[in-house]
């Protein structure tokens, strides 16, 4: 490395410290309370219990023929969020992908205009939101009356899953537009006309080209929203009927009972989960996120 | 665009603005409701704009996010560019994993983490009600990092890297490299990254809540707090004005585009032909960064020093915590109870005070903010088994009656109640019982008298039940006439198969969402409180018809004043108390919150009698002949942490099932 690049990094390289600093202080002190908290019963001694009763309680339900069954309790839980929250980021990617790049294709006027607009609803209370999706969805509501309007059959939709999930992509959705955008709008285009006058089709420049350009996007937007809706109860609560219990109620439930060390644990074995699949996301998709775009 | 790329948009901007429209039609409501429009009217935005809670609220809620924003991008930026340089691996890979942290995280455990952690540091330090502006701030920055960070370092990835040394081979510092060649071109990312923080910050309420200071409330919170009776409409007049608001600076800022956006091109034009490559950034573009970033850190210092030096203005302050929506606040020409109680305390004693108003959501999340100890309160509303818990742990000062001479007109009915036997910690505030509400359009009334209605399948899919443990299993315990504070664990589990077997004709576990869906008749039946009945029949469908009843037994419960540990001035506290115990601010909340009053200067006063109308005094105040005796039969009483927790594993059973 020659001397000037060293001074570069050397200067360049400070600028990360006070970052260092404060992630200590206020991610890892909070995160080694939530462990602390995790690792310990009501009287502060050391158990493993908490972590150990995740794994391995049980509950009666009845199965789909009607006979009892003991299932794992949290296990459910955590399969019933992890299902949700991928539907509702396919969905995120599927619809924000193609607007994403329709935006970025668009004159700068335009694509600042659409950008401000896909914010705006974030603006406007995040309760709120949720309470004007229970106007539209409910069976007496707008839609359902739209429909009957029109003549056509009315829906059931308030309280299924598709509700829960229409009120996850709302809410998600410009965190998983942006990040593509922004990846986007910068993307050399004149790569994919030179793919184009060499006579690739085009879901072969989609593939070849577009997508291994945004991956570092897709990425990120993808974690902006996976995250979130994993851990998320309001909107099941208010758009499901409160029919669908997932790990952020599960978390509500023991706090509000006073159980604040199991409350912690649960939310650590998340924590450890989504940061382990967070890692093996980044070693698959890592040719596209560390070294350089279209390696 | 081709068609199909139009239509597309159309069809997601339309998805995106669908919620939006709703707010805009609902803010004109008559009503006080977003399920039924009854009719137009502007008085939620005279509301708004009255309410000076609010507004407060909102400013506070502004100059947070633009704190939050304009630093964490500033630090997070310069996090991004470090990270990227960084040559040790592993060192920027555990980097790369803690700044995914906080976005994992759930909320209330990020809150409670925080609260813990700025509580014991406080306590190391030996500083007193530590919680505060700064501790909030502190919370949203660290919560907003990661967003900035994730959105400028794959930019950085991205980038050309031989670029900026393209800039210092022709002789540019690498400072110099960076501010004119990385800079501008990370600047989409670090707006995006600056936005999005703003409006995560914009947003929050659960980390805001733990983390903020006494009196210190934004409006998320005010928001969220007032889910135990509704939201009320002026909350979408403001919605719907934040709107047009960002519209409009959007139109302006297209309108002042254009013309430098034309000379910019002019310029990039002329560049490239002379150098024969892509362009720089143009100066023009710089400056406006460098103004807009100058703009920025003003607002920042010019809030700061606002939040600052706003706490210490006045020589009395009091503290008052309380439910959301639970006192009169001056909305539809009532009394403003905690104005007029500073206009009362100026004239009476010559001196100025100031009420910090502040709003919980529930009993618990109370008591883990007064837990901590970092927060000072003087007065607080809390329900009956809290106060008991609260008693049991020292936490509560006896009340100097002396100063509440009030008190005495509360009636005798609440005496040598469970949680207070004495008398000695509370004066009762207001109190419910839990009934039925069915709409009689579809009920038979002659099915209706007892607690079989919610299991009747008659009804099946139109049945609301409770969405929290303790009530739901409440509503199956007084059913099967079994004891509600047992800790018998054979009782709960009868009870959970009472829940089990009425599950297939339950609609919905609901809690402030009853009252949209009782008004628009989507639900026929639901247990709810009795004052909360009258606001869900002002805003019924036609074509729905709201009735209510007493099922026996039921719950009674019983919410209370009380002066914390905490507090800093007890007279003072208790002059609050005497003067919410006086006839004119007793019945501005009386009528109100609709919930019954203990005070015979409320229920005995002929305009409130007259006010309330017959229907409304029968159903509040149905002439217990022993309500004391009734009340500590049935009220709930705090539970041991055994028996809490026994109950949360039957509910999660309930719930999976």
């Amino acid at each position: 490395m020659n001397d000037r690049s060293r001074r570069r990094s050397l200067v360049t390289g400070v600028t990360s410290a006070p970052y260092q600093l404060w992630a200590v202080l206020f991610i890892l002190v909070p995160l080694a309370f939530v462990a602390y908290y995790a690792f310990t019963d009501n009287a502060f001694h050391f158990t493993t219990a908490n972590i150990a009763r995740f794994f391995t309680a049980t509950s009666p339900v009845t199965d789909a023929g009607g006979s009892p069954v003991q299932v794992r309790t949290y296990m459910v839980i955590a399969w019933r969020s992890v299902k949700l929250a991928v539907i509702a980021t396919a969905v995120c990617l599927l619809l924000g992908y193609p607007l994403a790049y329709i935006i970025s294709r668009a004159p700068a006027k335009v694509q600042k205009t659409m950008m401000t607009l896909i914010m705006i609803p974030m603006w406007m209370n995040f309760l709120i939101r949720t309470y004007a999706w229970m106007t539209i969805l409910q069976d007496t509501g707008i839609l359902n009356n739209l429909l009957a309007a029109l003549h056509l059959r009315r829906v059931h939709i308030i309280g299924t899953q598709t509700a829960v999930i229409i009120g996850m992509v709302y809410d998600y959705l410009p965190y998983m537009i942006l990040p593509l955008y922004s990846i986007m709008a910068k993307m050399d285009h004149r790569l994919i006309e030179a793919a184009r006058d060499l006579g690739c089709a085009p879901a072969g420049v989609l593939r070849r080209v577009i997508l291994p350009l945004s991956m570092p996007g897709v990425v990120n937007g993808v974690t902006m929203v996976l995250i979130p809706s994993i851990s998320t109860f309001y909107i099941s609560q208010k758009l499901g009927d409160g029919m669908f219990f997932l790990l952020g109620d599960a978390i509500e439930g023991q706090y509000v009972a006073g159980n604040l060390h199991f409350a912690a644990a649960i939310a650590f074995i998340l924590m450890v989960a989504l940061l382990a699949a967070m890692a093996l996301m980044r070693r698959l998709t890592g040719k596209y996120t560390y070294g350089g775009a279209a390696a | 665009m081709k068609k199909a790329s139009k239509v597309f948009t159309v069809l997601m901007f339309a998805f995106l603005f669908a919620p939006i429209a709703i707010l805009l039609l609902f803010s004109f409501n008559e009503a006080r409701s977003l399920s039924v429009f009854s009719g137009f009217s502007l008085k939620w935005y005279r509301e708004l704009f009255r309410d000076t809670e609010t507004l407060k609220t909102v400013r506070n809620t502004l100059v947070l996010a633009v704190c939050a924003a304009g630093i964490s991008t500033v630090m997070g930026t310069a996090a991004a560019v470090g990270i990227h340089r960084m040559r040790n691996k592993y060192l920027r890979s555990a980097l790369d994993m803690v700044t995914n942290i906080p976005m994992i995280d759930p909320d209330i455990i990020t809150g409670i983490s925080m609260m813990l952690m700025f509580v014991f540091v406080s306590r190391l330090l030996g500083l007193a009600n530590s919680l505060s502006f700064a501790t909030l701030l502190i919370a949203h920055i660290t919560f907003c990092l990661p967003y900035v960070i994730l959105q400028v370092l794959p930019k950085l990835r991205q980038m050309d890297a031989s670029l900026p040394e393209a800039a210092m081979d022709l002789g540019c510092t690498p400072w110099g490299a960076f501010w004119k060649v990385e800079l501008p071109e990370l600047m989409p990312a670090i707006v995006t990254g600056m936005i999005m923080a703003f409006t995560l910050s914009l947003d929050d309420f659960v980390i805001s809540y733990f983390t903020t200071g006494t009196g210190f409330q934004t409006l998320p919170i005010r928001i969220y707090n007032m889910t135990k009776k509704t939201v009320t409409p002026d909350m979408y007049a403001l919605a719907t004005l934040i709107f047009f608001v960002i519209l409009a600076l959007l139109l302006l800022s297209n309108l002042t585009d254009r013309e430098d956006s034309q000379r910019i091109r002019a310029a990039r034009k002329a560049r490239r032909a002379a150098k024969g490559r892509p362009p720089m950034s143009p100066r023009r573009q710089r400056a406006l960064y460098t103004a807009g970033g100058a703009l920025v850190l003003a607002a920042l210092t010019a809030s700061l020093i606002f939040a600052v030096t706003e706490t210490d203005d006045k020589p009395q302050v009091l503290n008052v915590y309380n439910w959301g929506e639970y006192i009169s606040d001056g909305s539809e020409g009532t009394m403003d109870v905690v104005a007029e109680f500073e206009r009362w305390y100026q004239r009476q004693y010559g001196r100025p005070v100031q009420v910090n108003y502040t709003t919980f959501a529930s009993n618990e999340d109370m008591y883990a903010k007064l837990s901590s100890g970092a927060v000072s309160y003087d007065v607080i509303i809390p329900s009956d088994y809290m106060i008991a818990r609260m008693i049991s742990e020292d936490m509560l000062l006896p009340l100097d009656l002396a100063n509440i001479p009030n008190a005495q007109y509360i009636s005798e009915d609440f005496q040598g109640l469970y949680y207070d036997p004495e008398g000695v910690y509370s004066v009762p505030y207001a109190y419910g019982i839990v009934g039925i509400i069915y709409n009689a359009n579809v009920v038979d009334p002659a099915d209706a008298g007892t607690w079989d209605l919610l299991w009747n399948e008659k009804y099946a899919g139109q049945i609301l039940q409770f969405n929290n443990s303790r009530d739901a299993f409440g509503t199956a315990m007084y059913r099967a006439g079994l004891d509600v504070n047992t800790t018998d664990r054979a009782v709960w589990d009868d009870a959970l198969d009472s829940l089990m077997e009425q599950r297939g004709v339950v609609r919905s576990y609901v809690m402030d969402e009853v009252y949209n869906m009782m008004e628009a008749g989507e639900a026929a039946v639901a247990p709810y409180y009795a004052g909360d009945y009258f606001t869900m029949l002002d805003a019924q469908a036609p074509t729905v018809d709201l009735r209510f009843y007493y099922p026996d037994p039921t719950n009674f419960y019983i919410d209370a004043m009380c002066i914390p540990a905490c507090c800093q001035n007890k007279t003072l506290a208790e002059t609050f108390i005497n003067f919410m115990l006086s006839a004119g601010p007793a019945i501005a909340n009386a009528e109100y919150t609709y919930y019954a009053s203990p005070n015979t200067l409320v229920y005995e006063d002929p305009d409130y009698i007259d006010e309330m109308g017959p229907e409304a005094m029968e159903i509040l105040y149905p002439g217990w002949d022993d309500f004391a005796r009734q009340y500590n039969a049935y009220a709930y009483r705090n539970l041991d942490a055994e028996t809490l927790d026994y109950i949360n594993t039957l509910w999660e059973t309930l719930k999976i099932n």
